[in-house]
């Protein structure tokens, strides 16, 4: 089962949930697949481990990031790139906007409602159940009813992101897809894919899914983990 | 229970809640918002307070005044939020009220930055505010051991009627990792009947109470600061807490370094290890009361030849590592600040350059 989406992507979730690795590995993967593919970071509400840390890693891969202006990067203030609007109008054969966490974070689609007029969009919400409250299927709904109204858009879709970082095991995976497939039912969403770290993959049973899955590199890693192999972007260190 | 993937800021908020404190007062900064982001949701669940003071200076008081009248309280800041609280640490101190305080540091001096820094050690350690007190600093490496300080701090400002800090770099506060909320280090506040403004009625008693920091007879106050300065001693010898790092066997250097910068100290550790090159690790988890025994004894390990203070600042912490060293070996200072953490390669390179 392959990923079958194109045109704009909007990538929203509650706090935390995981969009911008999400978005990162979804950005490799379309591109992978042969699709031109640009980025627009547009996290106006999280201090660090944005997808900005991985600008390397997509201009390797011949992926355009949209940006603040250089000198604003680490600062924490709403830039809302005027490029933004621009690449909507024009969008490249897949489009990804890595949206802020929870309706604050989303509020910055409201502002590029003009841009977004008329266009082909679709908005995934990303669910990590193992994360304070998504944990139920209640909270998955609130949260989505807050973005749609702060995004003053529907959401189209969901996105399968069960995990412990490093501690994730197979039974978190399974337990993860179980919860992200009643939530797909209760919502009337369908579920887009699951996500699965690279490493975990060959302990994985693929034929229990009805989704496709997306395998993650993780690339938002702390400093200590960039050593030896911290994921491709980090750099490789041997003795 | 099963483990919740939380940001350390998250973590932090629900950790206070569940170590029984449900008063807490604060100003956002970055990168520790995400505390009052959290617990703006979360204290009404379990019917606590959550107020936003209209500045730090506010929250310091807000913090002595519930503190006094005996309630548990505590609040979150970064760097320059807490110079401005420092006033009311002070106050607390001398008044010797309990509370706890979590500075998720960012880049300074002045606004300076908002990424990871660990540049507030001596505000911290040796007393950003006024006059003759300490606080007992705790500086967690992880995500799940800032839950447990956390959760730990409460009952020790309490033991010592002293205000707590738990020291944290912006990585602290930002990265996720999973978590578990120990039940065992819930706890029950002490009583208090017999020094705070709880009200006289809920006491039965006819004596009135005092929280004060004023001491105007030369005398009172000289024995008063000899009363703090009885508690400060009693944190040295009843308080140390530190972890050694591939320290058991012979190692060529030492290396001293705390809170986040630590894991970084030990994926290097693991690399040189590789390369024949042992290095040993005291990594304070204290960092007042300091674990100067456990440094000085490392320090002289027979094939130790230098003492490495590892730091996100310009040589703050290296001071105290050299009082503990004593002279034995010599020490030397690696660190940066601004918010670019210094990476694995770069702690192997400084080792290989003083052995």
């Amino acid at each position: 089962m392959n990923i079958h989406l194109t045109g704009i992507l909007i990538i929203v979730g509650n706090y935390g949930s995981g969009k911008t690795e999400v978005s990162i590995n979804l950005a490799v993967e379309r591109k992978r697949a042969g699709l031109d593919v640009r980025v627009a970071d547009l996290d106006l509400v999280n201090p660090y481990f944005r997808t900005r840390e991985a600008r390397k890693l997509l201009k390797d891969h011949g992926i355009e990031l949209v940006l603040p202006p250089e000198q604003y990067m680490h600062a924490d203030l709403p830039i809302l790139s005027p490029a933004i609007a621009g690449m909507l109008r024009r969008p490249a054969e897949v489009t990804l906007l890595d949206v802020g966490g929870d309706d604050v974070g989303a509020t910055v689609l409201a502002a590029l409602a003009d841009a977004l007029q008329h266009q082909e969009i679709r908005m995934l919400q990303v669910v990590n159940p193992f994360r304070p409250f998504t944990e139920t299927l209640e909270g998955c709904l609130k949260i989505r009813r807050e973005i749609e109204a702060a995004a003053k858009l529907k959401i189209n879709g969901l996105i399968g992101n069960p995990n412990l970082i490093d501690e994730t095991g197979p039974e978190d995976i399974y337990r993860g897809y179980d919860f992200v497939r009643n939530l797909s039912e209760k919502a009337g969403l369908p579920l887009e894919f699951l996500t699965v770290e690279t490493g975990l993959l060959p302990e994985i049973d693929a034929s229990r899914f009805s989704c496709p899955l997306l395998p993650v590199d993780r690339q938002l890693v702390p400093p200590w983990k960039k050593a030896g192999g911290g994921g491709p972007s980090g750099p490789i260190l041997r003795p | 229970m099963a483990k919740v993937l939380m940001k350390g800021n998250e973590a932090i908020g629900e950790a206070a809640i569940r170590a029984g404190c449900l008063n807490y007062f604060a100003y956002p900064i970055t990168p520790q918002s995400e505390v009052a982001e959290y617990l703006a949701r979360r204290m009404p669940e379990v019917n606590g307070v959550f107020l936003q003071g209209e500045s730090e200076v506010a929250v310091g008081y807000m913090l002595f005044g519930a503190a006094g009248a005996g309630e548990r309280v505590f609040t979150t800041s970064s760097s320059p939020g807490v110079s401005l609280m420092s006033e009311a640490i002070s106050y607390i101190a001398g008044a010797q009220c309990p509370a706890v305080f979590v500075n998720i540091i960012r880049g300074g001096p002045g606004l300076g930055g908002i990424l990871p820094s660990q540049g507030d050690y001596f505000q911290s350690v040796k007393g950003g505010g006024h006059g003759d007190y300490r606080m007992l600093v705790m500086a967690p490496a992880s995500v799940q051991e800032a839950v447990e300080m956390v959760m730990t701090a409460f009952p020790l400002a309490e033991k010592y009627r002293n205000p707590v800090m738990i020291l944290g770099d912006g990585l602290i506060g930002q990265m996720m990792e999973p978590v578990e909320f120990p039940e065992h280090l819930r706890s029950e506040p002490s009583k208090k009947d017999d020094w705070a403004t709880n009200g006289m009625d809920t006491r039965k008693s006819a004596t009135r109470n005092l929280v004060k920091s004023l001491y105007l007879d030369p005398e009172a106050l000289n024995n008063h600061n000899l009363l703090l300065k009885s508690k400060y001693d009693r944190m040295k010898q009843e308080e140390v807490r530190y972890e050694s790092y591939n320290a058991e066997g012979e190692y060529q250097a030492l290396i001293v370094s705390y809170g986040t910068m630590s894991r970084v100290c030990r994926t290097a550790i693991d690399h040189l290890k590789e390369e024949g090159i042992e290095v040993g690790m005291i990594r304070p988890q204290t960092v007042f009361p300091f674990p100067e025994k456990a440094i000085h004894e490392a320090a002289s390990k027979e094939n130790c030849r230098v003492v490495l203070s590892i730091e996100m600042s310009m040589g703050q912490m290296v001071e105290d590592v050299e009082r503990a060293v004593m002279g034995k070996r010599p020490v030397k200072w690696y660190g940066k600040c601004g918010g670019e953490v210094p990476t694995p390669e770069e702690i192997i390179e400084v080792v290989k350059e003083h052995l």
